[in-house]
């Protein structure tokens, strides 16, 4: 940890030296470790002390980025200088309205002392345990345990000046069989709060529940979807629709249907960076506080992120959802939670008369149409014939091909308890989801195993 | 820098490691990004650093930093040591490394314009040019085009005496136009989807890529997909164009064959492979027609290198050869599983990542179709073009991908247009449908700078080579 006044006294000073008509400058660094297992050993095992100093200058309307990972004085005054000549050199940008101005943040917790000093033994030790348990069974574990810290500040010619150091802890846990696996992971702000032993039990029960997986055909079903199942659905709908670019390009979900009943009157997504409950973040890359922006209430398409710039081009303020300075992606939404009903996954799976229970999707694509959120990807890791309320048996995995404005009307039961899903977005974002029972889910092809 | 690596090899030799290896690495990025009439973004990214990969108590560690002083260095070679040292808690066996020669030597990618030094005018002007054109029909809303150019200078070192100097050049670019009406967008690419093409090469690349030239085409087939039908449901002869025979290389083949996945450690992100090692020499992988080569030695593909990280030599290599499964991309740790040597495919995203088994340029070999001949022998079939979207099963089985174009093929003549087309297929069953693979004639090598695989996530920029192919009995058009 380099600490915050070291942090924005360091970029403020150099800040002062850029002949531009205004700048700004984001830190973004810190010291991480991965242990990474397969086949009950460990494999891989990393750490990592890095950082990146991103600075835009802005001359007229004209941007330049320019960053390095240094945190030496002349290397940060040589990568402004850098953004500073590539301004001179670009093109005005219409949309750009001005660096913001220095606001109030939420005050959030978002550090934890133990996990960021949790050593590569301890990992290494924990990992043994899971071996020792999957062993017992005949089985194998795969998987992975990091944990780390991250400072990041915001620093501008406005007098913005934000920072926030944050920890995270993360495992993921394949226990293999000779035909069958089984899944469980957790991410939190706090190591204290991975249940170890839990997560083990339950990704040994899913591969001995799922040995000897039967064949179903393709075709519709309804389908139980554990919540990484879920996250994993929403994620690639936040990718392709809920945020301002491919709003505004016309190629969202959402385009030209604000306003519109486009799924269930049970479904609610929301997204919102400073609920400490999940892995809060409370400002951008542009050091715009976060908005709590919903984006489906009710059924009903509400709106999308913003970054400055795609705000400005909307005529509506920035919802602090700005990517780092070298990104052309517009906002995006990485604090995404989706609301919980009354159900409960036992209930679900007793009411089914026939269903899929799904404990999570792999290599997931929704880009082939996007403006009906099609998506396309397999299960993986845990997949279950139900049938008169009951588990019944494992079986082979599906490809599923679906629209989700259609699978998101089809929902007839939600989870009450929400989980937190690790996302793309790493130390600032995740996806809180619950369970849901949905109708009609189509399956259009199987594999072999 | 070169005389401090040298002293830490010394430092850790003195620590009794088992094996131990230095990478420093100094990487340049310039990425432009311009859509419509605005430069969306421009910027220029510096990252060194070094990372240092230690085998001690029969185990493996690896810490990396990117401060880049004397005592940061011994901290970090502490650190690899004691992470090692927690690695072999739970090892069952030492890591075992096959014999590799030991090489010193420099390696320089070639090129004739160094783009950092191509004035920023000058590509910005190309690109908006490009989008000028791309916008001249009301219809398509986005005009979209970009430039990527990176350099990296490498040092690798390791206490078998290695010391290898690599400096690669790499740049690309691409142009997109996409098409809205209503709540339907198409979109077309140039010369390939997701940022275009990329090579070890100068701007003298971009320049041949001839993105002017191609931009009013890409317009129109985009407007035109707007009022296309979607492909139907059936099954189907397939004819996929260069550009998507790359994908599919990429998905069914290059990932299965890594020995890395094969012997489970990719498992917990990107899974299996169904080439388990019972399976090599004995598996019809596809029709005769079908050979699969991994080839690093190419000058030109964004696979290739001199050394990989490991500092093993650039070499050819056959996956697959007549349909027959043959080998793996290997390392020195995989290849010893297999009492071979590594074919030196190990690579690191950056300083700050260890090596892993990836992709180098993984070719299709030309067959002896012209491509006019290949559709005017097609009775009844479609023709797809370009990759949109891509999706596979985790031991890379049953895949299906979607194309940015499609046309129907009937009496051997491309007739009308069709959207959303995908298809589907099971990997072994679909490459043993490959009865037609075009020749040289149309083979090129394409830049793919986006794979992903690892944990921490290392993206990879790997390549393919080649030619339309024609697979027969494929089940096409179940998007929805």
């Amino acid at each position: 940890m380099i600490g915050k006044d070291k942090i924005l006294s360091l970029l403020s000073s150099v800040l002062k030296k850029a002949e531009a008509d205004s700048a700004d400058a984001v830190y973004i660094g810190g010291e991480s470790g991965l242990t990474r297992f397969a086949n009950s050993t460990i494999h891989q095992n990393v750490s990592e002390r890095n950082s990146r100093v991103y600075f835009r200058a802005i001359i007229g309307k004209k941007i330049g980025v320019a960053s390095t990972n240094s945190f030496i004085r002349e290397d940060l005054e040589k990568a402004l200088y850098n953004a500073i000549e590539i301004a001179k050199n670009q093109k005005e940008n219409p949309d750009f309205p001005g660096l913001p101005h220095q606001q109030d943040y939420s005050k959030i917790n978002t550090y934890f002392e133990k996990t960021a000093r949790f050593t590569p033994i301890q990992r290494a030790e924990e990992a043994k345990k899971i071996f020792d348990q999957a062993q017992a069974f005949n089985l194998t574990v795969a998987g992975s345990f990091s944990n780390g810290d991250t400072e990041i500040a915001v620093v501008n010619s406005n007098h913005v000046a934000c920072y926030q150091p944050l920890t995270t802890a993360y495992i993921n846990l394949v226990v293999m069989g000779d035909n069958s696996s089984g899944y469980a992971d957790q991410l939190s702000r706090n190591v204290d709060d991975i249940k170890m032993e839990e997560l083990t039990q339950t990704a040994i029960r899913k591969c001995m529940d799922s040995k000897n997986p039967k064949d179903v055909d393709a075709g519709e079903y309804p389908v139980i979807l554990e919540p990484s199942a879920v996250a994993a659905l929403v994620e690639w709908m936040n990718y392709i629709g809920f945020g301002s670019k491919s709003f505004q390009e016309g190629t969202s979900f959402l385009s030209n249907r604000i306003g519109k009943k486009i799924m269930g009157d049970n479904v609610t997504m929301y997204d919102d960076g400073t609920d400490e409950s999940a892995i809060a973040f409370p400002f951008d890359f542009e050091g715009v506080p976060k908005q709590k922006v919903m984006l489906i209430e009710k059924g009903l398409a509400k709106g999308v992120v913003y970054d400055s710039i795609s705000a400005h081009k909307d005529k509506v303020k920035s919802t602090g959802h700005a990517l780092t300075p070298d990104s052309a992606e517009g906002g995006l939404a990485l604090n995404l939670f989706i609301e919980g009903g009354d159900s409960s996954l036992d209930g679900m799976i007793k009411s089914a008369e026939k269903a899929i229970l799904i404990t999570r999707f792999h290599y997931i694509n929704g880009l082939l149409d996007t403006n009906n959120a099609v998506l396309t990807g397999m299960t993986r890791d845990g997949t279950f014939w139900v049938e008169d309320g009951k588990i019944k048996h494992g079986i082979k995995n599906l490809r599923f091909t679906e629209s989700m404005l259609k699978a998101f009307s089809n929902v007839r039961l939600i989870t009450k308890e929400r989980k937190i899903i690790n996302s793309w977005w790493g130390d600032v974002g995740c996806i809180v989801a619950p369970a849901m029972l949905i109708d009609n889910f189509k399956f259009t092809g199987k594999t072999e195993f | 820098m070169k005389d401090r690596i040298k002293e830490i090899i010394d430092y850790l030799k003195k620590k009794k490691v088992d094996y131990a290896d230095i990478r420093h690495q100094k990487t340049s990025l310039e990425d432009i990004r311009v859509k419509n009439n605005t430069v969306e973004a421009l910027s220029r990214n510096e990252d060194q650093g070094f990372g240092i990969r230690v085998i001690k108590n029969g185990a493996w560690g690896f810490a990396a930093s990117s401060i880049l002083s004397p005592e940061e260095m011994k901290r970090v070679s502490d650190t690899a040591c004691e992470i090692a040292e927690a690695s072999a808690l739970t090892k069952k066996e030492d890591v075992r490394l096959t014999p590799t020669e030991i090489h010193q030597d420099k390696y320089q990618s070639q090129y004739q314009k160094d783009p950092f030094k191509v004035s920023i005018d000058t590509k910005i002007g190309l690109l908006l040019d490009a989008c000028a054109i791309i916008q001249k029909n009301p219809k398509v809303k986005v005009a979209e085009g970009s430039m990527s150019f990176f350099k990296t200078e490498k040092v690798f070192a390791s206490t078998e005496g290695a010391f290898i100097e690599q400096s690669i050049l790499e740049s690309g670019a691409g142009i997109i136009a996409t098409a809205v009406e209503g709540s339907e967008a198409q979109r077309r690419s140039y010369p390939n989807s997701f940022r275009g093409d990329y090579a070890s090469r100068g701007y003298e690349f971009v320049e041949q890529l001839k993105l002017l030239e191609n931009a009013e085409r890409v317009r129109e087939e985009a407007v035109e997909l707007l009022s296309s039908p979607p492909l139907p449901e059936m099954e189907t002869t397939i004819i996929i164009s260069g550009n998507q025979m790359a994908l599919q290389v990429h998905e069914s083949c290059g990932h299965p064959t890594e020995l890395d996945r094969v012997l489970g450690t990719e498992i917990s992100l990107a899974g299996g492979s169904f080439m388990t090692l019972d399976k090599i020499n004995q598996l019809k992988y596809g029709s005769e027609k079908v050979s699969i080569v991994a080839d690093a030695t190419i000058p030109g593909g964004l696979g290739s290198f001199g050394y990989d990280d490991e500092g093993v030599k650039a070499q050819r290599a056959y996956l697959v050869k007549d349909g027959l499964f043959v080998g793996y991309q290997t390392s020195r740790e995989t290849a010893a599983v297999l009492n071979q040597q590594s074919n030196g495919t190990m690579r690191a995203e950056g300083w700050n990542r260890i090596p892993l088994i990836r992709m180098t340029n993984i070719n299709l070999e030309p067959g002896e179709w012209e491509l006019e001949d290949l559709i005017k022998d097609t009775k009844e079939g479609v023709f797809l073009d370009i990759n949109k979207s891509w999706s596979i099963d985790d031991k890379r089985l049953n895949f299906q991908f979607g194309v940015e174009a499609c046309w129907e093929i009937k009496n051997g003549k491309l007739g009308k247009t069709y959207k959303n087309a995908i298809y589907t297929g099971i990997t072994p069953q679909f490459w043993n449908s490959c009865d037609a693979i075009c020749n040289r004639k149309h083979w090129r090598i394409w830049g793919v700078p986006n794979c992903g695989k690892g944990e921490p996530m290392q993206t990879m920029h790997v390549a393919h080579g080649t030619s339309p192919a024609r697979f027969r009995n494929v089940k096409v058009g179940v998007s929805k």
